[in-house]
C-alpha cells in the first residue's frame, strides 16, 4: 500500500473533475495521470481511438477479450468509451496505476472472469456492451457471433464453432435477443457435447437452440 | 301291500302281550331274515304281498333293541348283491338296449328305494344320524354309484353310448332324446360330481376335437358369410340340445367350446377372408352377415374389437385415398357429398347391424375425423358446399329436409381441427351470397348460423350476424334514401345501396376505380345523406363488389338487359362515347387494377354467348395491346343476360396461399392470449403444461403447432410479459 504523498495532482483534466483533494494517494494520481494521456481532451474521456492506443501499448489487439474483461471490470457503459470514473474502478480494483501494471493484472482478471460467479455477470454484460442504441434489444447476427468467438470461444470451441455456422447458415432469425443469448451460455454448460443425448426440446430452450440442435443432428 | 284290517269287534277285554319282546339275538337274526326278504321281494316287484306295517316294526324293534347296526349292514350288503345282479344284467344288454336297460333298472331301484327307505324310516331318523351313517336314500344312489355306474364293464360303455349318440345327432341323425334326458338326469341325482366326471368334461373335450375339425373343414371351403351361418346354426343347436337332455349347467361350457373352436380360432381368418370378409360385407351393405357377425363376435374375447379394428383401418385407408386423390378433389361439392354418403352408408351399418353400438359410433367418428384433416383444403371445401346448397342445392326443399341436410354437414365441421380456416371462407361465400341476393332461403342460412353458434359459441357467430344485420339495416336506409330524396333524384339511374360493417364483412382494400359520371352524381348523393345522418363514420365505395344492371341497344336495334359487375359496368359506359378502345385506353379511363381488369374484359370479351365486346386480335387471353370494340353482332336468345356472376369458387394456389398466411397471422394473437389467459392464472408453468393447456384450449378453433407456440412464448419473453424461471430452466414466470 502506498503511502500518500502530498504531490498534487497537475493535470487540468483531473482538476476539472470534483476528486478528493486531499489524502489523494500517488495511486489515484498517477491512474488519473495515465487516463489522461489517453483521453480525448475536449470530451475528457478515452475514445476508441484512445483505446486503440492503450491496448497497443499494452501489447494487445484492441478486439481481444480481455478489453472486454476490463471494460466489465471497470463497468463501462458505452461501448468504446471509458469515462474517469469507470477507469478510476477498473485500475483501482486491479491495483494497477501504470501500464505495465495493468499488463500484469490481466492474466488474475481473466482468472477471475472465468470464475463461474463471475461468468454468469461478464456473459450478459458482453451482451448489453454490444447494444450500440440504447432503445435496441438485439444485435445482429454477425456481430453476435464474433462476440460467441471472443466470449465463449476459448472454453467451449467446438459448441461455440457448429453454433457459430449454424447462425450464419439459417435465415429465420436475423438478430438474437439476451433470452436466447443466455441459452447459448445455459447450452454449453449443461448439454453434452457432441453427443447432444440431454438435449430435450421440450424443455423451455430457446427455438433458436431447437433447430440448431435438429440441424446437428441431421448432419 | 295292505295294511292291517279293520279292527274286528271283540269284547273289551285286556289282555296280555301277546308278543313277547325278548333281547334275544335269535330274535334280531329272524326280523332281519323278514326286512332281507321284503328288500328283495321289493325288488323282484313282489311289494304287493307285504305288510307295511309290519315291516315297519320289524325295523322300528331292531333299531329300539340295539341292533341298528345289524339293520343297517345287512341293508348295505343285501343291496349291493342286489345291484351286482342287476349290473350283470346290464352288461349283456346288445347294443342300443343298453341304455335302455340301464334306464329301467334305474329307475326300479329309485321305486325301490323309496319303499326301502319308507319301512326304514325310523332307523333313518335315529340310527342313522347317531352313527353318523349315511341316510338310506343316499346310501341307495351311492351304491347305484359304485356299482353300476362305476362298474369297469359298465362304467366306459355308458360314455361311449352316450357321446356316440350325441355325435350322430350332430350328424343329422334322430336320436331318442327322452332316454337321453332320463340318462343325464339319473347322473345328476347321482351328484354333480359324477355328472361332470363321468358325462360332462369328456363330453366337451369331445365336442371342443369335433368342432375343432369341423371348423378347419368349414373354413377351407365356405366364405365368411356362409361359416357364421354355419357357425351360428351349430351354437343354437348345441343350445337346443341342453335345454332337451342336458343339465342347463352345461350350457354356458358348450357354447364357450363351441365359440372357441369355430369363432375364436378363426377370427382373424373371418375378418380378412379376401372376397367376403369384413370389408366386403362392409362395401356391399351386407346387413344380415354383419349383424350375424357382430353377435357371434361378441361372445368372445377380443372379437368386437378384432371387427373394430379392421373397419377403423378398411375407414381411414378409403378416406385418406378420397381426401388425397385429385381426380375427387376436382369438384368440391361432389367431394363433401361422397364424404357425406360415406358417412350416411356407415351410420346405417352400424345402426342396422351393430345395434348401435357405441364403441363402432366412436371408431367410425375417429376414423373421419381422422383422414377429413389430412387434406388441408377440407375446411374450404366444406364451405363450398354448404355455400352450393344455399344457393340452389335445396331450392324447394322442405324446412325438414333443410335441417337433416345442415345437420349432416354440421357433423363434417365437427370433424374440422381447422374450424377457424373454415370460418374465414364461411365468411366469403356468404358475404358474395348475401352480396348477390343469391341465397335460396334465409331461414336455411338463419338456421346454419344457429348451428354453428351452438357448436361453437357466440364468438365464432357474431360477425356472419353482423353482416345479417347490415343487410336489413341497409334495406332500411335505402328505402329511407328514396322516400327523402325521390325529387331531387328524378330520372337517374337507381341505386342500391349496401352498407358493410367494416370487421364483420371479409372486404380486402379496394382502389377506388373511376365511376361513370351519371353514376358519381347519385353516388355522391347518397354519400352526403348518409352522411347527413350518420356523422362521424366514413364510406368506401366497394367498386370490386357490386353488380349493376344495364340496358344496352345492338346493331339490329336488339334490347338486352345486362347484368354486370361495377367494373364492367365502368368499362361498357366508355363505349357510349366511342366505338373502340385500346386496353391501355380503358386502363388508364378506369383506373381498375390490372388484374381485375384482364378477368372482367375476358368475360366480356371471350366468352361466348356474352361478347359484348369485340377483342382484336381475337386471341383467348387478354394482353395489354389488345384493342376493343363495341359488338354490335351481339345476339342471344335470353332478353336479360348475366355476365360476370360473383359465384364462389374454389380459391386459385396463389388465394389459398394468401387466405392460408391470413389465418395463420390471425392465430399469433389467439394463441398469445390463450398464453397470457393461463400464466395470468398459474403464475408460474413448466413449457410442457402450457402447450398442453394452451391446445386444449384453443381446439374449439384450430390446433395450435407447437413450435409456433414455443415462438409466441420467446416473443412474449421479449415483451417482457413472461420471464424465464431464474432457478429452475424449466419454468416460466408471468410478470404482472
Amino acid at each position: 500500500m502506498r503511502r500518500s504523498s502530498k504531490k498534487s495532482s497537475s493535470s487540468s483534466a483531473a482538476a476539472a473533475t470534483a476528486g478528493p483533494t486531499r489524502g489523494v494517494s500517488k495511486e489515484i494520481e498517477r491512474i488519473d495521470q495515465l487516463f489522461c494521456t489517453y483521453a480525448d481532451s475536449s470530451s475528457s474521456v478515452i475514445d476508441p481511438e484512445g483505446i486503440e492506443m492503450l491496448c497497443s501499448h499494452l501489447e494487445v489487439p484492441h478486439t481481444d477479450v480481455r478489453i472486454l474483461m476490463l471494460a466489465w471490470k471497470m463497468g463501462c457503459e458505452k461501448q468504446g468509451y471509458f469515462t474517469l470514473d469507470e477507469w478510476r474502478t477498473g485500475l483501482k480494483a486491479l491495483r494497477a496505476d501504470s501500464i505495465s501494471k495493468l499488463k500484469k493484472a490481466f492474466p488474475e482478471l481473466v482468472q477471475e472472469v472465468t470464475r463461474p460467479s463471475n461468468f454468469q455477470d461478464f456473459y450478459p454484460y458482453a451482451f448489453r456492451y454490444c447494444l450500440t442504441e440504447d432503445k435496441k434489444k438485439c444485435i445482429e447476427i454477425p456481430v453476435a457471433c464474433e462476440l460467441l468467438n471472443l466470449v465463449l470461444g476459448l472454453q467451449f470451441h467446438p459448441q461455440v464453432d457448429k453454433l457459430i455456422n449454424y447462425l450464419k447458415y439459417q435465415n429465420e432469425y436475423k438478430v438474437i435477443n439476451m433470452d436466447q443469448w443466455m441459452g447459448f451460455l445455459r447450452f454449453c454448460n449443461e448439454i453434452n457435447f457432441p453427443s447432444l443425448d440431454n438435449y430435450d426440446s421440450d424443455l423451455a430452450w430457446p427455438l433458436i437452440l431447437d433447430n440448431f440442435v435438429e440441424w446437428l443432428r441431421e448432419k | 301291500m295292505s295294511g292291517g284290517g279293520p279292527p274286528r269287534k271283540r269284547n273289551f277285554k285286556i289282555e296280555e302281550f301277546k308278543n313277547r319282546v325278548e333281547l334275544n339275538p335269535k330274535y334280531a337274526e329272524r326280523t332281519w331274515k323278514v326286512l332281507e326278504h321284503a328288500i328283495h321281494e321289493i325288488y323282484n316287484h313282489n311289494a304287493s304281498g307285504l305288510s307295511f306295517e309290519e315291516l315297519y316294526r320289524s325295523a322300528y324293534n331292531m333299531v329300539l333293541h340295539k341292533y341298528g347296526e345289524k339293520l343297517y349292514g345287512g341293508l348295505e350288503s343285501t343291496m349291493t348283491r342286489r345291484l351286482k345282479e342287476i349290473s350283470r344284467s346290464i352288461e349283456v344288454a346288445q347294443g342300443g338296449l343298453f341304455l335302455e336297460e340301464l334306464n329301467t333298472k334305474w329307475m326300479d331301484h329309485n321305486k325301490a328305494l323309496q319303499m326301502i327307505r319308507d319301512i326304514l324310516m325310523y332307523m333313518d331318523r335315529t340310527y342313522v344320524p347317531s352313527s353318523s351313517r349315511t341316510p338310506v336314500h343316499e346310501l341307495g344312489l351311492n351304491l347305484w354309484r359304485d356299482h353300476i355306474i362305476h362298474s369297469p364293464m359298465i362304467h366306459s360303455r355308458l360314455l361311449d353310448t352316450l357321446l356316440d349318440l350325441i355325435h350322430k345327432e350332430r350328424m343329422g341323425e334322430v336320436i331318442n332324446r327322452g332316454l337321453m334326458r332320463s340318462i343325464t338326469k339319473m347322473l345328476m341325482d347321482l351328484g354333480p360330481a359324477v355328472y361332470q366326471d363321468d358325462f360332462e368334461k369328456p363330453f366337451l373335450e369331445v365336442s371342443a376335437s369335433f368342432y375343432s375339425g369341423e371348423s378347419q373343414e368349414f373354413i377351407q371351403c365356405c366364405d365368411c358369410g356362409n361359416y357364421l351361418k354355419k357357425s351360428e346354426r351349430r351354437l343354437n343347436e348345441e343350445m337346443d340340445r341342453v335345454s332337451h337332455y342336458l343339465d342347463a349347467g352345461s350350457e354356458a361350457k358348450i357354447t364357450s367350446v363351441v365359440e372357441k373352436e369355430m369363432i375364436a380360432n378363426h377370427m382373424h381368418r373371418l375378418v380378412h377372408m379376401e372376397n367376403s370378409g369384413l370389408v366386403n360385407m362392409l362395401i356391399d351393405d351386407k346387413y344380415d352377415d354383419l349383424a350375424r357377425m357382430y353377435n357371434l363376435f361378441r361372445r368372445v374375447t377380443d372379437g368386437l374389437l378384432t371387427i373394430r379394428n379392421l373397419m377403423t383401418s378398411y375407414l381411414r385407408e378409403t378416406g385418406k385415398q378420397l381426401v388425397t386423390d385429385p381426380e375427387k378433389l376436382k369438384d368440391p361439392v361432389e367431394f363433401v357429398q361422397r364424404l357425406l354418403n360415406e358417412k350416411d352408408k356407415h351410420d346405417k351399418i352400424i345402426n342396422v347391424a351393430f345395434g348401435n353400438d357405441k364403441t363402432f359410433q366412436n371408431a367410425l367418428n375417429s376414423s373421419f375425423e381422422y383422414f377429413i384433416n389430412l387434406n388441408n383444403r377440407s375446411p374450404e371445401f366444406i364451405s363450398l358446399y354448404v355455400d352450393d346448397k344455399l344457393r340452389k342445392g335445396l331450392k324447394g326443399a322442405t324446412e325438414e329436409d333443410v335441417e337433416v341436410i345442415l345437420d349432416k354437414v354440421m357433423m363434417l365441421f365437427r370433424y374440422l381441427q381447422e374450424k377457424d380456416v373454415f370460418e374465414k371462407y364461411y365468411k366469403q361465400h356468404l358475404a358474395k351470397r348475401l352480396l348477390s341476393g343469391k341465397t335460396v332461403s334465409d331461414d336455411a342460412e338463419r338456421s346454419m348460423i344457429v348451428k354453428l353458434k351452438t357448436e361453437c359459441g357466440y364468438q365464432f357467430t357474431s360477425k356472419l350476424e353482423g353482416m345479417f344485420t347490415d343487410m336489413k339495416t341497409s334495406q332500411d336506409t335505402m328505402q329511407d334514401f328514396y322516400a327523402k330524396k325521390s325529387e331531387e333524384l328524378g330520372d337517374g339511374p337507381t341505386l342500391d345501396v349496401h352498407i358493410l360493417t367494416t370487421g364483420s364483412w371479409p372486404t380486402q382494400p379496394c382502389p377506388p376505380c373511376n365511376l361513370p359520371p351519371e353514376i358519381l352524381t347519385i353516388c355522391d348523393k347518397f354519400r352526403s345523406y348518409y352522411l347527413g345522418t350518420h356523422s362521424g363514420r366514413r364510406l368506401t365505395w366497394q367498386t370490386n363488389m357490386g353488380t349493376a344492371d344495364i340496358k344496352a341497344t345492338f346493331g339490329k336495334g336488339q334490347k338486352h338487359e345486362l347484368n354486370v359487375s361495377t367494373y364492367q359496368m365502368c368499362v361498357l359506359m366508355l363505349f357510349n362515347s366511342t366505338d373502340g378502345l385500346t386496353y391501355k385506353d380503358i386502363e388508364q379511363y378506369t383506373k381498375i387494377p390490372a388484374s381485375d381488369l384482364k378477368r372482367c374484359l375476358q368475360s366480356l370479351a371471350c366468352v361466348k354467348g356474352k361478347n359484348v365486346l369485340r377483342k382484336e386480335p381475337m386471341s383467348k387471353d387478354i394482353s395489354e395491346d389488345d384493342t376493343f370494340y363495341f359488338n354490335d353482332k351481339f345476339t342471344s336468345k335470353l332478353v336479360k343476360v348475366k355476365i360476370g356472376t360473383v359465384v364462389a369458387q374454389k380459391e386459385s394456389e396463389p388465394e389459398k396461399q394468401e387466405t392460408r398466411q391470413r389465418v395463420e397471422e390471425d392465430r399469433k394473437p389467439q394463441i398469445e392470449a390463450a398464453i397470457v389467459r393461463i400464466m395470468k392464472s398459474r403464475r408460474v408453468l413448466d413449457h410442457n403444461s402450457i402447450v398442453a393447456e394452451v391446445t386444449k384450449q384453443l381446439q374449439a378453433r384450430f390446433l395450435p403447432n407447437p413450435v409456433v407456440i414455443k415462438k409466441r412464448i420467446e416473443s412474449l419473453i421479449e415483451r417482457e410479459f413472461l420471464e424465464r424461471d431464474k432457478t429452475d430452466r424449466k419454468l416460466y414466470t408471468y410478470l404482472a
